[in-house]
């Protein structure tokens, strides 16, 4: 139930996303630590990940990144990997790094 | 869709460069002699390849060389997985393709024979010379085979060590198919620090995969030069579930230090000689160093790795060389293709944030390293990052290893996870 609210809250955050495109290149006249972190992410959440079960966080808005990050972090969404990883980042760079991944 | 959305709104705008439409480029200022800059990265592996891809998606302006010996790259993560009979080669292994036709990328097959770092000009073995305003190495290892009596580089034909993927891996998996069942396959275990701390341990649980359903009478023997490993608790945990007492570990203090192998006799000696293993298939993964040409430039310290500012992966002897991945000394970060692939994306804001004139940023990453116990049976050990205090080290509260005593389908979620990371992170690093 929880899983599904979740991913229709994706949905509508992406498609709001076409309206941000702006505010995404304007900022983005050098190289940030946000969006090395999300660079580093894109390992794992890529399309090809995707075929296999990982989520391409090229998809999620950074809305949603950001409540499941947190979420994994705080122990409110069970996890196999991701509590692990959630734990090694503040807000601010769960905030920093989210905006990244549609532009990749 | 986002691309389209993107383009919409820069051709209202009226930008039109290449450049513009990837949204996070910026062209670097012109080099010093008022050309292109050019960054050449030798060796394409998980971190040289990434690294020169990045410099194009952040830079796509910037001129790229990667220079290869070899027209393929078969990696040594799944490699595992083909000596245990349930994955091809031709599944690990990856092409230049993508990073020619798509990233614009000049894949040169050629092998790196020397550097003069004075003319920044990277030498070929086939003659030609490449000459460069940035250079990034990523050689990998080279074995020590030195420290071990007894054995040498062309034993390896005999007893392979299969640590650099490819023909080794073959020939490893050969050996396994033609052991007799009720036959000791032994491995000796190589010392801190080497390629893929969990790599021999999730090897000798695939060839136990391998011998209980086809050789079930078979033995494993490990001989560690280490008397803990990586893992340990969870390969233990799955060793005990899977495979009952097939496998057998002796640590280093424990009579696993080999001291010497005899080849001819296929045994394995230490604790002073009092202790000899005899082998049917031995696999022998020597102590190791950073790849031979990073020696040659002179970029080692003495205990043969690289020694680089960790917040950019810039060699400590050369202001104009970055060097990642295995052969480097990166803090808590560890020898793996995750890691390599990481530094390659470190490496490659560094340089265009230098090119640019810009103060290098504090970078962090993540790491994950899978393991297969069985095909469905993973664990795994995450990490992230950070450049603190000189060094990469790893975030307090963060990270470490899959939890003990988990259910049958937690690890199998992993092991599918396992998949996952490997169609992700070879999509990242070859395209």
């Amino acid at each position: 139930m929880k899983q599904s609210r979740l991913f229709v809250a994706g949905l509508v955050a992406s498609l709001a996303m076409a309206g941000t495109a702006s505010k995404a290149i304007a900022d983005n006249d050098e190289i940030t630590r946000g969006q090395l972190m999300a660079a580093s992410c894109k390992a794992c959440h890529n399309a090809a990940g995707a075929e296999k079960g990982v989520p391409d966080l090229a998809r999620i808005s950074p809305e949603v990144i950001q409540s499941q990050m947190r979420a994994f972090r705080d122990g409110d969404r069970d996890a196999t990997i991701m509590d692990r990883h959630a734990k090694g980042y503040t807000d601010e760079e769960i905030e920093a790094m989210s905006v990244y991944f549609s532009r990749f | 869709m986002h691309n389209f959305t993107r383009r919409h709104f820069l051709k209202a705008f009226g930008v039109t460069s290449a450049a513009a439409l990837t949204g996070i480029g910026c062209a670097p200022r012109a080099a010093r002699n008022g050309a292109k800059a050019h960054v050449v990265v030798v060796g394409g592996g998980s971190g040289g390849a990434t690294a020169a891809r990045y410099l194009k998606q952040f830079s796509p302006d910037m001129m790229v060389t990667l220079i290869e010996p070899n027209a393929t790259y078969v990696t040594c993560y799944g490699s595992n997985w083909v000596i245990g009979g349930f994955e091809s080669m031709d599944a690990i292994t990856h092409g230049y393709q993508n990073l020619r036709d798509r990233d614009g990328i000049d894949v040169i097959e050629d092998k790196v024979v020397g550097v003069d770092t004075d003319s920044r000009t990277v030498r070929l073995e086939s003659g030609g010379s490449v000459q460069y305003d940035k250079l990034v190495m990523s050689p990998g290892i080279d074995f020590k085979y030195d420290d071990m009596p007894g054995i040498d580089e062309a034993d390896a034909e005999r007893i392979p060590h299969a640590w650099k993927a490819g023909s080794q891996t073959e020939l490893l998996r050969s050996q396994l198919l033609e052991m007799p069942n009720g036959g000791v396959f032994v491995m000796v275990a190589p010392p801190n620090p080497f390629r893929c701390p969990p790599g021999p341990y999730e090897r000798v649980s695939l060839i136990a995969h391998y011998f209980k359903e086809h050789k079930p009478r078979s033995k494993i023997i490990v001989l560690d030069a280490k008397d803990n490993f990586s893992k340990q608790g969870l390969f233990e945990e799955g060793w005990a579930q899977h495979y009952g007492d097939m496998i057998e570990w002796r640590g280093a203090s424990d009579g696993g230090l080999v001291e010497e192998i005899d080849v001819g006799g296929m045994t394995a000696r230490s604790d002073s000689g009092f202790e000899r293993v005899r082998a049917d298939v031995m696999n022998f993964i020597p102590a190791q160093r950073a790849g031979q040409i990073v020696h040659d430039v002179g970029l080692t310290n003495d205990q043969g790795w690289v020694p680089v500012n960790q917040r950019t992966f810039k060699s400590e002897m050369d202001d104009n060389i970055y060097v990642l991945g295995d052969a480097s000394v990166a803090g808590a970060m560890p020898k793996s293709g995750h890691s390599a692939n990481n530094q390659g994306k470190i490496v490659a804001a560094a340089i265009v944030r230098e090119l640019m004139d810009q103060e290098p940023i504090d970078p962090s990453s993540a790491n994950t390293c899978y393991s297969l116990i069985t095909p469905e049976h993973g664990i795994s050990v995450a990490a992230v990052y950070k450049y603190q205090d000189g060094a990469q080290a790893g975030v307090e509260g963060s990270g470490g290893v899959s939890p003990s005593g988990e259910t049958s389908s937690f690890r199998r979620r992993e092991a599918e996870y396992t998949r996952a990371w490997y169609a992700g992170i070879t999509r990242d690093i070859w395209g």
